[in-house]
C-alpha cells in the first residue's frame, strides 16, 4: 500500500530520482541517509501535534452535547454536518501529513566526495545544494537533548555564501539532518578539508604544475653537451 | 582558460517555458494577477544571459535595469530548486551564492531547460571542483626526445670518465 502511494505521489509530483554525486574520485563517494530513528523522531512530533489538534476538535464538538437547551432541527443538522466535515478533514490532514513526512524522510540524500558535498531533500519543493570543500568555512555538529535520546545529530556545514532569502532560507548552510553517525561524517569532512590551505573566499585554485616543456629539456641537454665537451677537453692531450 | 561548451555559450535567453511558468505564477497570485503578469512579462522579455570563459552575465528590466556579473571562481555554492509547477514544465531554478552579504550574494538563473547540465558546468568551474592533487600533464614528445638525447650525452661522458680513471 505504502509503496503504491509513494510511487504514485513521486510520479505526480515529478520528484527527480536519487541525485548524481558531484565530480570526485569514484572510490571517495559516500552517500549518507537520515537515520531510522530520525523517522521515529519526526513521526513522534507529528503524532503529538495531530493528537493535540484532535483533542481540541473533540472538545469543540463534545461541549455542545452538555447544553441543557434543546437544539432546533436546523442547528442539529449544522452540527452533524460540521462534525462529519471535521472528521473527514482531520483524517485527510493526518493521512496527507503522514505520507509527506514519510517521503520527506525517504527522499533525503547527503553525498560526500573527496572534493565536495551535495545534499538533496524535499518532495513538494525539491532543494539540492552543492558545495566544494575549498569553500567550506565551518563544520558543526548539533545534538539536542531529545535527539541524543534517539541517537541522532545534525551536521551543519557553512560556506561564505550570502546570508539567505525567502527562497533559500539560510542559504549558505548544508544540513545533514537526522544522521545517526554525525561525528563520523564530521571527521570525514574535516579530514578532507585539511587538503585546503586557503581562505575559501574565492582565492584562485592552486596552479597545476606546468608540464616540463621542450625549452627545459633543451637547456638540460645543453648542460650535458657542455659537460661532455669539457670532459673531452680535459682528457685530450693539450697542444 | 578552458573554452566553454557550445551548449552553454549558446544560451542567451531563457526558455519559452519560463513564460508559461510566469503565467501560472501570476494566476496563483490571485487579485494581484494584472500587476504580476505585467511585471513578469517585462522580466521575461528582457532577461538575457551571457556565459563566457570567466563568468556569467545576467540582466533584465526596462525602467529599472539589473545587470549581474559573477565570476565562476567566486561561486560559493550552487542550489538547484524546483516547485511542482516548475517540475511539471521541466524547469528548475539554479541559485548561485557568492560571498556577498545578505540576499545580494544570490544570482538566480531561470528558464534553463537542461538545469542539471548547467549545474554540472558551473560546478566544474567552481573552486575546488578539480582534484587539488592532480599530477602535471605529461611532457611533449619533443621534450621527451631531448631528455633522451641528454641521457645519451651523459652516458658518453660517464664512459669517458671511467676510461680516464682506468
Amino acid at each position: 500500500m505504502h509503496e503504491i502511494v509513494k510511487s504514485w505521489l513521486l510520479r505526480f509530483l515529478r520528484v527527480p530520482p536519487q541525485p548524481q554525486p558531484p565530480e570526485g574520485t569514484p572510490e571517495s563517494i559516500q552517500i549518507f541517509r537520515a537515520g531510522r530513528n530520525y523517522y521515529k523522531w519526526i513521526l513522534a512530533q507529528f503524532l503529538l501535534g495531530r493528537a493535540a489538534l484532535g483533542f481540541v476538535l473533540a472538545l469543540m464538538f463534545v461541549l455542545p452535547l452538555f447544553s441543557k437547551k434543546e437544539p432546533s432541527p436546523a442547528a442539529a443538522a449544522v452540527y452533524a454536518s460540521a462534525v462529519a466535515f471535521s472528521v473527514f478533514a482531520f483524517a485527510a490532514i493526518v493521512t496527507a501529513g503522514y505520507f509527506r513526512l514519510r517521503l520527506d524522510y525517504e527522499m533525503r540524500w547527503y553525498i560526500v566526495t573527496d572534493r565536495s558535498l551535495r545534499t538533496r531533500c524535499g518532495i513538494w519543493s525539491v532543494r539540492e545544494l552543492t558545495m566544494t570543500f575549498a569553500n567550506i568555512q565551518e563544520i558543526r555538529v548539533n545534538v539536542g537533548p531529545l535527539q541524543r535520546v534517539f541517537g541522532l545529530g545534525d551536521v551543519v556545514v557553512t560556506s561564505a555564501g550570502g546570508g539567505g532569502s525567502e527562497q533559500l532560507g539560510t542559504a549558505n548552510i548544508a544540513r545533514f539532518a537526522g544522521v545517526d553517525n554525525a561525528n563520523e561524517i564530521r571527521d570525514l569532512m574535516t579530514e578532507r578539508l585539511r587538503r585546503y590551505k586557503d581562505t575559501g573566499l574565492g582565492d584562485p585554485d592552486a596552479p597545476v604544475p606546468a608540464p616540463a616543456g621542450p625549452e627545459d629539456a633543451a637547456r638540460f641537454m645543453l648542460a650535458e653537451a657542455r659537460a661532455l665537451r669539457l670532459k673531452i677537453a680535459a682528457s685530450s692531450p693539450t697542444d | 582558460m578552458e573554452p566553454i561548451p557550445v551548449r552553454i555559450a549558446s544560451i542567451v535567453r531563457p526558455s519559452e517555458k519560463l513564460w508559461s511558468y510566469y503565467i501560472w505564477t501570476s494566476i496563483l497570485s490571485g487579485p494581484a494577477f494584472p500587476v504580476t503578469i505585467l511585471l513578469l512579462y517585462f522580466k521575461y522579455y528582457t532577461m538575457h544571459y551571457r556565459f563566457d570563459a570567466e563568468g556569467i552575465r545576467m540582466g533584465w528590466g526596462i525602467l529599472f535595469r539589473q545587470e549581474t556579473v559573477v565570476n565562476y571562481a567566486r561561486i560559493q555554492d550552487i542550489h538547484l530548486q524546483s516547485n511542482i509547477i516548475e517540475r511539471w514544465l521541466g524547469l528548475a531554478r539554479i541559485i548561485i551564492q557568492t560571498a556577498g552579504g545578505g540576499t545580494m550574494g544570490n544570482l538566480t538563473l531561470e528558464g534553463i531547460v537542461d538545469c542539471e547540465g548547467m549545474r554540472d558546468f558551473l560546478y566544474s568551474r567552481m573552486r575546488g571542483a578539480k582534484d587539488p592533487h592532480r599530477a602535471a600533464p605529461p611532457e611533449s614528445d619533443l621534450a621527451a626526445t631531448l631528455r633522451d638525447v641528454a641521457a645519451e650525452l651523459r652516458a658518453i661522458r660517464e664512459t669517458l670518465e671511467r676510461r680516464g680513471n682506468a
